[in-house]
């Protein structure tokens, strides 16, 4: 029985993971939406597991929360404020790093969380022991792409990479930490989205194209 | 009783924003509900003047069972917060009217302005009373996102870029902050598991029980994320576009306390890890992370042409020193730290009040293009250099007090190396800020332009605030000095060892 449990939990972070590296593998910002959809319903799923094996009830109300806004209202939202926008404003074409050197960074980054977790002196426990690496993998992947990018449509799908990372976080660690907090939590990050929707279809009417480049007039020469 | 008396004071405290967000949102004319925000934030500020005594002889109130906490060194952040708010709004008025009158701002946005103001106001209320630590966090991302509404109330692209790059790094900073809070939250209900683990008096009630490793790396985490919101360098980049970006009432407050609110939510998680491991490591990193800040602002200082990018980096010199007083320790170095935050936040909105009238007047922000304040507009003329004199630190005025203490208690605790480098750009910072100055204040104007002021309610704010900069600077109140004094006796561990 332990051992089936053990290959639940493996498994799911994996799929985590997965859709984590569809984000860094593709190019179009509906493609990069639809792999965010695919890994908060993950991410619900593997709160509903926690939920599950530590028997705390709170932690399906913030699964189904998450499955509710993460994956049905903040795909929605992005969706309705870029449809308006040119194709070319929502395609990924010019990276500093390649996509596939992209790829292969990502993967070194899982292998440095995974070491980076081993070092730190945590209560052995399967929970932690599965999920963590994998919550600070997608935390260090969703920096990388928030860097690694120059459209503003991706520094927002990177912001919503660690966000997924740091509630992964804070689940396999803790076991949630209170249901209110996490609410706040929740209502930060809807807020947050949508007011950087707004910013968004401002930059779009503002500027020519939505190169973080074209953001840098201020500066100090 | 006694509860439910700290129940309402609390509540009270909390409620003038709330209804005047919500009286705002209702009534739309332009002139009442300027007067509705005043109106708010002078409420808050005599609540928390009869606070203060009140802490001073209590020492701590909680209130709603242990949601909420406030301290001589919440008490002090609240000061700042509420002094800074009340003068913030009245001079809104005069700001927001003009930037009205010029159309900048149409019907739609003053309303979101004094909404998002009376909003914001709230959000940082609550921070320093906040027991949570959770909900500590939530509220400093709360205040992240409402000021970044209010930094893009303009439509210009100056002003789109600064709030998206405030945005975006702030958030990322704070998801910083987020695990470093979380790993705190694990340390405790690892060391005891009690139902307040996320609270700050249970943390520091079960502090010498944390995982010593575990608490070193979470306070790195806490030091990038807070300090990224706190504008300490490197990770300060966001500030100077902010703050030079937004109306110039929020770039006050923003400057005057939301840095403030920040750097206290960098001070409770100090005194967590002081009394688990020892304040040596936690202050060595506060003491790096100064010199840098300070040494950032020094070179951005004498290279600057922008008016108000000049102040912000001023402020970044400014939380480095409050960081350098923490860091150097000892009950002498707190307090000027302390003294430093309430100093600060006295002096920068004047800066900001004066070069917003200023910069409405010469229709520039370009040091280049404003001379010969004095002679347009005698009385902000002289209200910005008493002002700038104050913030460089020179004698009778407040600053210069609070950042000798700090400095000769660097020297105290032997740190000679940082207390000499931060000397050198501090003498860097005094000779260009006041070079700037003496550009802008003195000499002919460029142009031929109509002597005058900016009207009353800009100047009312104004000196009220060089009042308070001229008054601390020679005599400092017996209240707000044990006030002090008790919110360092909390910081240096003495309430809790």
């Amino acid at each position: 029985m332990e051992t089936i449990q053990f290959d639940v939990l493996t498994i799911s972070g994996a799929i985590l993971l997965i859709a984590t590296f569809g984000i860094v593998a593709t190019r179009g910002f509906m493609d990069w939406l639809n792999a965010y959809r695919y890994q908060s319903i993950v991410l619900s799923g593997i709160t509903a597991i926690i939920g599950y094996v530590t028997g705390i009830w709170e932690i399906y109300i913030a699964a189904g929360l998450t499955l509710v806004i993460k994956s049905i209202i903040i795909p929605k939202v992005l969706t309705y404020v870029t449809r308006k926008l040119e194709i070319e404003f929502k395609l990924e074409t010019n990276p500093y790093v390649s996509i596939r050197a992209s790829v292969i960074i990502s993967a070194l980054l899982v292998a440095l969380s995974y070491f980076l977790i081993q070092q730190i002196p945590f209560k052995s426990d399967q929970i932690v022991n599965a999920y963590l690496p994998v919550s600070m993998a997608q935390f260090f992947i969703g920096l990388f792409v928030l860097v690694n990018r120059r459209t503003v449509l991706s520094q927002v799908v990177g912001l919503l990479i660690i966000e997924n990372g740091l509630f992964l976080f804070a689940m396999a660690l803790t076991h949630g930490v209170s249901l209110l907090i996490e609410i706040g939590i929740f209502v930060d990050i809807l807020v947050g989205i949508l007011i950087s929707s707004i910013l968004l279809f401002r930059i779009s009417r503002t500027f020519d194209s939505l190169d973080v480049g074209n953001l840098e007039n201020l500066r100090d020469d | 009783m006694n509860a439910l008396i700290s129940n309402l004071t609390i509540l009270l405290l909390l409620l003038p924003p709330i209804v005047g967000a919500g009286l705002v949102t209702v009534i739309k004319k332009k002139r009442t509900i300027g007067i509705i925000t005043i109106c708010a934030a002078s409420l808050i500020l005599i609540q928390v003047l009869l606070l203060v005594p009140r802490i001073v002889s209590e020492k701590t109130i909680t209130a709603f069972g242990d949601t909420f906490y406030v301290d001589s060194l919440s008490a002090v952040i609240l000061l700042s917060v509420s002094v800074v708010g009340f003068v913030a709004a009245l001079y809104s008025k005069n700001y927001m009217g003009r930037q009205y009158d010029n159309g900048t701002v149409d019907d739609k946005h003053i309303v979101r302005y004094y909404q998002g103001f009376n909003v914001f106001l709230l959000t940082m209320l609550v921070v320093p009373i906040a027991n949570n630590l959770g909900i500590m966090w939530v509220m400093v991302e709360a205040t992240t996102l409402v000021s970044v509404l209010l930094i893009m109330l303009y439509f210009k692209e100056n002003a789109i870029e600064a709030a998206w790059k405030y945005l975006i790094i702030a958030t990322v900073g704070l998801s910083f902050a987020l695990i470093g809070t979380v790993f705190f939250y694990y340390a405790n209900i690892n060391a005891n598991t009690s139902e307040d683990a996320m609270n700050w008096t249970g943390m520091v009630h079960n502090a010498k029980l944390f995982d010593p490793n575990l608490v070193k790396i979470a306070f790195v985490f806490i030091l990038v994320g807070f300090g990224t919101k706190a504008g300490l360098a490197p990770m300060h980049t966001w500030l100077p576009d902010a703050h030079s970006e937004a109306p110039t009432p929020v770039s006050a407050v923003l400057s005057g306390v939301l840095l403030n609110c920040a750097f206290y939510a960098i001070i409770r998680f100090h005194i967590i890890s002081s009394i688990s491991i020892g304040p040596e490591f936690s202050n060595q990193l506060l003491i790096i992370l100064a010199v840098i800040s300070i040494g950032i602002a020094a070179a951005s200082i004498y290279f600057q042409k922008d008016m108000k990018r000049m102040l912000a980096y001023s402020s970044v010199e400014h939380m480095g020193l409050i960081s350098l007083g923490i860091g150097f320790g000892g009950l002498f170095g707190i307090y000027g730290a302390l003294l430093q935050i309430v100093n600060h936040a006295v002096a920068k909105p004047l800066m900001f009040f004066a070069s917003g009238s200023v910069s409405q007047k010469y229709e520039a922000k370009a040091m280049s293009k404003i001379k010969g304040i004095i002679r347009v507009m005698p009385v902000t003329g002289i209200l910005f250099l008493i002002g700038g004199l104050a913030l460089v630190g020179m004698p009778p005025f407040n600053v210069f007090l609070s950042e000798f203490m700090i400095l000769s208690s660097g020297f105290k605790s032997g740190q000679f190396v940082a207390t000499s480098l931060v000397i050198l750009f501090l003498v860097i910072t005094f000779a260009a800020f006041l070079r700037h100055l003496i550009k802008m204040i003195f000499g002919n104007p460029l142009s031929e332009m109509k002597k005058g002021e900016m009207g009353k309610l800009a100047i009312i704010p104004m000196a009220i605030l060089c009042s308070l900069v001229i008054i601390f600077g020679i005599y400092i109140p017996t209240q707000l000095q044990t006030l002090i004094h008790n919110a360092s006796t909390i910081i240096s561990g003495g309430g809790f060892a």
